[in-house]
């Protein structure tokens, strides 16, 4: 397991290279969601096909998730986004990276690319939409409803989730619990600085945006199209907010795609 | 755990990965589950996705590139990782060996 300190926080990382020793042709950051979620559902999934295309990958979990360190506080959108710059310093990734995140990594990646525009090559996000207004008023609602039913009844919350769901739900529910009920979480997030139009707008690189047909995010589509100078969504029918990991293939073949693509351009 | 060079036997690789899954349960304070061939990752061993991570640098440190425990999840359903067993994994173990030895 490789850990790495930022001199803030230390982060899991783990990081796929092409076989063999070929010199990789382009490097991809892949940024999981939230609570539930870690560095697991893209090494699992379609990590393995990127390198083997030629690409160096680097997932990391967030902080407060997977193996990485859980502070009590400190999980804006913007903290986010420290991190990640701090990890690409540390790992000395100079050229720049093409950006994958999935839900809540969406977020982050759209958040990094504003700021730091040069360090970015592309944007890939999977169900996903950057930090707005709307944005943030939603993460409070979800977030406060599930800390809400956790300190109300945490041991009925998670005996229903095991009775209902698989056992591996309830055994990432626990964790997701621990996380919302001993850090600031649910309040940091709703309270991330979020971007303007303007902002939104300026991120200029080939974004890639794909949702879950059956997803309430779906309709973000035409909105992201018709602010962002170069970007197209895909839909991916009969699927919903777990696109990424249910339909790993589709979804990773159109990342691919898009990395690739715009690698021939950079040169 | 047999720490000399890895053999390509069903016996040798159960005991290497009963040796690195007894390490990664033992974080959770849980030292004395019996693994076996039929033993479940997901529903006996409780691990989540991010301990089989944890599990893949094991294999890795262990058998070099000669086995590639991503790749093998990744060409699975998502239903099919749930059900996986020990036995599943030793067999793909053994059998990678296997193919690098005759490479």
């Amino acid at each position: 397991m490789a850990m790495l300190d930022t001199g803030d926080i230390r982060l899991h990382v783990q990081r796929l290279t092409p076989r063999d020793g070929r010199p990789a042709t382009a490097t991809a950051v892949l940024i999981h969601g939230l609570l539930t979620d870690s560095l697991a559902s893209y090494y699992f999934t379609v990590a393995p096909a990127f390198a083997a295309s030629g690409i160096d990958v680097i997932m990391y979990d967030l902080r407060g998730h997977g193996r990485s360190g859980r502070p009590d506080s400190g999980y804006t959108v913007d903290r986010q986004v420290d991190d990640l710059d701090a990890l690409l310093d540390r790992l000395a990734v100079t050229g720049p990276v093409h950006l994958v995140g999935n839900s809540f990594g969406g977020t982050v990646a759209f958040g990094y690319a504003a700021r730091r525009p040069e360090r970015v090559a592309s944007i890939s996000v999977i169900e996903s939409e950057p930090a707005t207004q709307a944005w943030a008023a939603k993460l409070g609602g979800i977030l406060g409803r599930v800390v809400s039913q956790l300190a109300h009844n945490e041991a009925d919350a998670l005996a229903w989730i095991t009775a209902n769901r698989s056992q591996n739900t309830a055994r990432l529910a626990k964790g997701a619990a621990r996380l919302a009920r001993t850090t600031t979480i649910a309040r940091d997030i709703p309270a991330s600085t979020v971007l303007t139009d303007d902002q939104i707008r300026s991120v200029s690189c080939p974004v890639l945006a794909v949702y879950g047909g059956d997803s309430d995010l779906a309709e973000q589509a035409q909105w992201l199209e018709s602010l962002l100078p170069d970007c197209r969504t895909v839909v991916v029918p009969g699927h919903e907010h777990s696109v990424l990991v249910e339909a790993s293939g589709v979804v990773g073949g159109h990342i691919l795609d898009l990395i690739h693509g715009r690698q021939a351009v950079l040169g | 755990m047999n720490t000399g060079q890895p053999a390509a036997d069903e016996e040798s690789v159960l005991a290497d990965i009963s040796g690195m899954l007894a390490k990664l349960l033992d974080e959770y304070g849980l030292d004395d589950i019996e693994i076996g061939m039929r033993t479940t990752f997901n529903r006996d061993l409780e691990l989540e996705s991010i301990d089989l991570v944890t599990l893949a640098g094991l294999l890795e440190e262990r058998y070099g590139g000669r086995v590639n425990f991503a790749e093998f999840l990744a060409d699975m359903e998502f239903d099919e990782i749930i059900e996986l067993t020990v036995g599943r994994l030793v067999e793909h173990v053994v059998q990678s060996l296997k193919a690098a030895e005759a490479s």
